[in-house]
């Protein structure tokens, strides 16, 4: 059966309407899409090699509904150091599982986007080979909603200054400049330059905020605590707030 | 058929009527989720020596008692816990003191709040930072370790030249009070962010959990993010307070065994159930070199470390430490 004839099958499937609406509610990036009665023997090795390709990154794995073979498939994923997650919003990749219509022989693909995408790797197309080949048909269909948990940045585009909890003054990131402010201990100075703010002078004691690598990304923050400041960078927030 | 006419329309009004008083009672007493003036409020505050960062969601007048309370908690740790107040013998002094005393022995002593001396001694408490001489290293450690401390007659006795540091467990302490207080006052999401010692409940503005950039401890930017809730998180690192002698960073972490800084890691951050366990932990995974077998012994906590060559491992609990794009 070649990837056409895979999908082809895969839409006559009653229930796969609802199971990618239940995959796209886990905000997945792409699916894995398995047909074998025994999931378990593949869906590692599957998921290693799409992890090399960059798709998603992680390893915490949840179970959308009742799969046959739900025993087997979290015992080999927790073996080869995958964590099982109650809750899909916590995990990497979301399994669930679909009866096809007619048995299909086994086989496997990953669709991203609404397209089939060619994963066509030597470890993969060999495997997909030898699953087509050797494996008896099944009616099994697992599923796999690998979502990229990876987090994103963005520059910032201006700077927001307080003191005292009040903010004090908005500079855009845009035009370089230098700027003095009193404060509690004496003055603190704020230099911005190729869209980078720095602290460059401080009157306070232990100077940690003169130490702080210049901040540029949303959301990134110095602190003088002495002095009762702090500036934070404003723009399009990934963030809600900042430890560390 | 006029009367008949006005005894319609007087029918119809008092249908209107009732539906109307129906919807009122729908939607005053049917719909207990729908609280009505609700939204963000974001404040910052001064305590603990750094910007405490307060976001929560409830209404105007729920938002300035949350302010007070966090306050009067905020105020009232500062009282028992600032270096320098010598406070052995009241209830929460006497209580946070078990709590430190539980991470110290699962740390092998890791975790010490009697490195007080040390730090005066390297100048991390009035500024003159140096690196003092190997001998008066070597003097101070005797007056090193919890375990030399006893509990009479409802006091903490301390031997001479003994001196309490809370600065790694008090602000986590006080998170967790001022956050049970905000929820039992009906607030039911929100943060508050003390100088990187963070507890978070609830859903962030966007009903997702809570996304909390972790600073990197060496470049520019974020090492990770961490999508929570309901959890705490503290970070211990040698980027906060330090000073640079002879080519050698000297941070504020301190080793109780050698009195020297802590070796071995950059930054160590520690998510779990409680703040307070949060902070103390953070400190005794950073210092320790077998930080694995002490979160062993805390089962819902996760650690994600930093160690000197700026290798990123992730210890205990599993939690979603997200890597940057």
């Amino acid at each position: 059966m070649d990837r056409r004839g895979f999908f082809k099958t895969m839409l006559a499937t009653p229930l796969l309407a609802p199971l990618l609406l239940a995959s796209k509610t886990t905000q997945g990036d792409c699916e894995l899409y398995l047909i074998a009665d025994s999931p378990q023997l593949f869906i590692s090795f599957l998921l290693e090699e799409l992890q090399k390709y960059g798709i998603f990154t992680g390893r915490n794995f949840t179970l959308l509904n009742s799969h046959p073979q739900e025993k087997e498939l979290r015992q080999i994923l927790s073996q080869k150091g995958w964590t099982y997650m109650q809750s899909p919003a916590m995990a990497d990749i979301a399994i669930s599982f679909s009866c096809l219509r007619q048995n299909a022989l086994p086989s496997f693909t990953l669709v991203r986007k609404g397209e089939i995408w060619d994963i066509r790797s030597k470890k993969l197309y060999s495997l997909w080979k030898e699953m087509n080949e050797n494996r008896s048909p099944s009616s099994c269909l697992t599923i796999a909603s690998l979502k990229d948990r990876r987090a994103r940045f963005f520059y910032g585009e201006s700077v927001s200054i307080f003191k005292d909890g009040r903010r004090i003054e908005t500079a855009s990131l845009k035009e370089n400049q230098s700027k003095s402010f009193s404060a509690r201990k004496g003055k603190i100075t704020v230099v911005v330059k190729d869209r980078k703010v720095w602290v460059s002078e401080s009157s306070c004691s232990h100077k940690i905020c003169l130490y702080t690598p210049p901040v540029s990304f949303a959301g990134e923050r110095i602190i003088c605590a002495p002095n009762h400041f702090l500036l934070e960078v404003q723009g399009r927030h990934s963030i809600d707030t900042v430890i560390g | 058929m006029y009367v008949n006419r006005i005894g319609q329309h007087f029918t119809f009004s008092s249908l209107s009527a009732k539906t109307l008083c129906i919807l009122i009672l729908f939607f005053l007493f049917l719909i207990p989720g729908c609280r009505t003036g609700e939204k963000w409020h974001t404040s910052t505050f001064l305590f603990f020596d750094t910007v405490c960062e307060i976001k929560i969601f409830c209404s105007e007048t729920a938002s300035k008692s949350a302010e007070q309370e966090i306050k009067r908690v905020f105020s009232e740790i500062e009282g028992h816990f600032s270096p320098g107040i010598r406070d052995y013998a009241s209830q929460p002094v006497l209580e946070l003191f078990q709590r430190a005393l539980n991470v110290y022995q699962n740390s092998s002593g890791c975790f010490d709040i009697t490195v007080a001396p040390l730090s005066k001694a390297w100048g991390f408490f009035n500024g003159s930072l140096h690196v003092p001489p190997s001998n008066e290293i070597k003097a101070l450690l005797k007056h090193i370790g919890m375990d030399k401390i006893k509990e009479e007659n409802g006091s903490l006795v301390l031997l001479p030249g003994m001196e309490l540091d809370w600065g790694g467990i008090a602000k986590g302490y006080g998170i967790d009070l001022a956050s049970k207080s905000l929820i039992a006052m009906g607030i039911i999401k929100g943060f508050i962010n003390a100088g990187g010692d963070l507890f978070c409940w609830g859903q962030n503005p966007d009903n997702q959990p809570w996304k909390i950039g972790v600073k990197h401890p060496r470049k520019r930017g974020f090492l990770c993010v961490l999508a929570v809730s309901g959890l705490g998180t503290a970070t211990t690192g040698d980027y906060q307070r330090y000073f640079i002698e002879k080519g050698t960073r000297y941070h504020h972490v301190f080793n109780p065994s050698t009195g020297y800084p802590a070796k071995g890691k950059q930054s160590v951050t520690v998510i779990g159930p409680e703040t307070l366990l949060c902070d103390a932990l953070s400190t005794a995974l950073f210092v320790s070199n077998k930080p694995e077998m002490i979160i062993e012994k805390y089962p819902e906590y996760g650690a994600l470390l930093i160690d000197s060559n700026g290798r990123t491992s992730v210890i205990g609990k599993p939690y979603p430490f997200q890597p940057l794009k």
